[in-house]
């Protein structure tokens, strides 16, 4: 489904991925963790190409891209994208429009589906993630656990392969969490795909099968979720989760 | 970390209700007393305009509807929407150079703001009027085609197309600026979002970033439509026959000065009213998705008057 091979990233001379490697297959859900600046969002962000990677090749869905030789052609990151669905931190909804607009905006301008079926299918993508009674509303008047669920609902509009999240509930009043971490949870027992960074322990336990652990640009573990977030065998990764046990 | 609690999550966003509180507006007596101060100098004012023999307003009522004056009101109407039209077509294009990543575009965009915002209007006006002692001909010459389309320039350069050029070059200036600060005011989050939805560059700046970005573009874009109204009236210096001029025709005839300058002043105090009727439509148009809305003129009163508020969107 999805695999990366010596991914490397610089910012400038700063080298933010140093040769990262991994697979994540079919229905499986893989949580990214790791300590702050470690390159967790960089990487996420290199997989749907909102940053481009330096080196190495990212194959998603039935696209493989290749980085390193010359630059990217449009239609190839079009197409890879096409393959991901992503969920910022910050939801970045589209305010000047509804919650069904802006979860049948790019079904009905990307992929030309008729807007008709875009809103019956929205209708049954929000009911899922418990918006539709708040389907008219704009994004200013909804909490923002209401937000990110809708966000969730626009990324799933696009059907794709594997969902990638980047710490969808560190934006969030602590109530909230729970609601927007129990769709995601559903979207896991219904078999999505999932690359999700995280600092939700127990739910990162709870949901994923693997768990890749960075630092530094590294992954430096990698394995069963609940071992590495559990019994890791390397130093750095301990540490790490012995700071987020402090709290 | 482990055992944070949540209580009747994902419901609590449901409404609280409670006792109906029965509001009562306060009362501010100082504020009439203000009020009726100031009302009471209106009047006064409106007084002496009205029985000021001096302003002779059945001439004015007169000259107000004269086919002449129609005729420089149609004038002006014209090159106000001409000049704001293709100015701000033009001023869009410029934003769009300006944001763009090609160096040589950012340069050309940038020397054309700088250059056509250094220079008074009045002075544009006067040189593309003569632009034909500079430039005799105008002519299209395509490479291995050969001249395909020439005129000599004094019958391309009438006093209309002199006044539209200035004007638009001149208003294209100032709208790439404003086009621009509204543009940069949208924050990358949106950007990224509508790409990661695999939206093209185009897709993505006039379906999300242009129309969030009309909401800072319009107050500032509203007040040059009606400031470019009246910068129209520069135009009479080089003989166009707008509002301005043609009272300007009248008055150099029948020496009835005030009463045609009123007719002029009446005529733009109307048009830029109506303007401003709409520029409060487009802009609660825009408004869309924002709590805090522009208010209309008839909410302040009913606020100072202490009715009761009906409840924006929230
Ligand atoms: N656009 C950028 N330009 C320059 N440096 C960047 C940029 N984005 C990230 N970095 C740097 O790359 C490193 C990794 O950042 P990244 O955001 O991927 O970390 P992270 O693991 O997501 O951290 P956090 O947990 O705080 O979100 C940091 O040192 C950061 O300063
Ligand atoms: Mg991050």
């Amino acid at each position: 489904m999805i695999e990366v091979r010596n991914l490397k990233k610089k910012f400038g001379d700063h080298t933010v991925l140093e040769s990262i490697d991994f697979q994540v297959s079919k229905g499986e859900v893989v949580c990214l963790v790791g300590a702050s600046g470690s390159g967790k969002t960089t990487l996420l962000r290199c997989l749907n190409l909102l940053e481009m990677p330096d080196e190495g090749s990212i194959t998603i869905g039935a696209k493989t891209l290749k980085f390193g030789g010359g630059s990217v052609r449009r239609n190839d990151i079009k197409e890879l994208r096409r393959f991901s669905g992503m969920v910022f931190q910050s939801f970045n909804l589209f305010p000047h429009k509804t919650v069904m607009e802006n979860i049948i905006e790019a079904p009905i301008i990307v992929q030309s589906r008729p807007k008709a079926v875009a809103i019956e299918e929205g209708k049954i993508l929000l009911s899922k993630v418990g918006m539709l009674e708040h389907q008219d509303k704009y994004p200013d008047a909804l909490s923002g656990g209401q937000q990110q669920r809708a966000a969730i609902a626009r990324a799933l509009m696009m059907k794709p392969e594997v969902m990638l999240f980047d710490e969808p509930t560190s934006a969030l009043d602590p109530q909230l969490v729970r609601e927007v971490l129990k769709v995601i949870e559903g979207l896991a027992k219904e078999g999505q795909t999932m690359v999700i960074v995280t600092h939700e322990m127990n739910f990162a336990r709870r949901v994923s099968s693997k768990a890749l652990f960075m630092d530094k640009g590294f992954i430096v573990e990698s394995g069963k979720a609940a071992e590495v977030l559990t019994n890791p065998k390397e130093a750095s990764t301990r540490e790490f989760l012995a700071l987020l046990d402090d709290d | 970390m482990s055992n944070r609690a949540f209580t009747n999550a994902g419901s609590n966003a449901g409404m609280t209700t409670s006792e109906p509180l029965i509001v009562v507006p306060l009362k501010h007596y100082g504020r009439w007393c203000w009020a009726a101060l100031t009302l009471l100098l209106a009047v006064a004012a409106m007084n002496s305009i009205v029985n000021n023999a001096n302003f002779e307003w059945s001439l004015v009522a007169h000259y107000l509807t004269s086919a002449t004056v129609l005729a420089g009101v149609w004038m002006t109407i014209k090159l106000t929407v001409l000049s704001l039209l293709l100015g701000f077509a033009g001023g869009a294009v410029l934003a769009l150079m300006r944001l763009s990543s090609n160096p040589v575009l950012v340069a050309v965009s940038w020397t054309y703001t700088w250059l056509f915002r250094a220079v008074p209007l009045l002075v544009q006006l006067f040189l593309w009027y003569n632009v034909a002692a500079l430039y005799p001909h105008l002519a299209i010459n395509l490479p291995w085609v050969g001249l395909v389309w020439s005129a000599p320039m004094n019958s391309i350069i009438s006093p209309f197309s002199a006044a539209v050029l200035a004007l638009v070059l001149h208003q294209a200036a100032y709208a790439a600026e404003i086009i621009r600060a509204g543009i940069l005011g949208i924050g990358s989050g949106q950007n990224e979002a509508a790409k990661a939805l695999g939206f093209d560059r185009w897709q993505t700046m006039s379906r999300i970033v242009l129309p969030q970005a009309m909401r800072t573009i319009l107050p500032p874009a509203g007040n040059e439509v009606i400031g470019q109204l009246k910068t129209t009236a520069v135009v009479s210096v080089i003989a166009l026959q707008d509002l301005l001029y043609s009272v300007q025709i009248i008055y150099q005839r029948t020496y009835e000065v005030i009463p045609l300058l009123m007719v002029a002043t009446l005529w733009y105090i109307a048009m830029t009213s109506v303007l401003s009727i709409g520029q409060y439509i487009v802009e609660r148009h825009f408004g869309r998705g924002v709590a805090a809305q522009g208010r209309a003129p008839w909410e302040y009163v009913n606020d100072f008057l202490g009715f009761k508020q009906k409840r924006g969107k929230i």
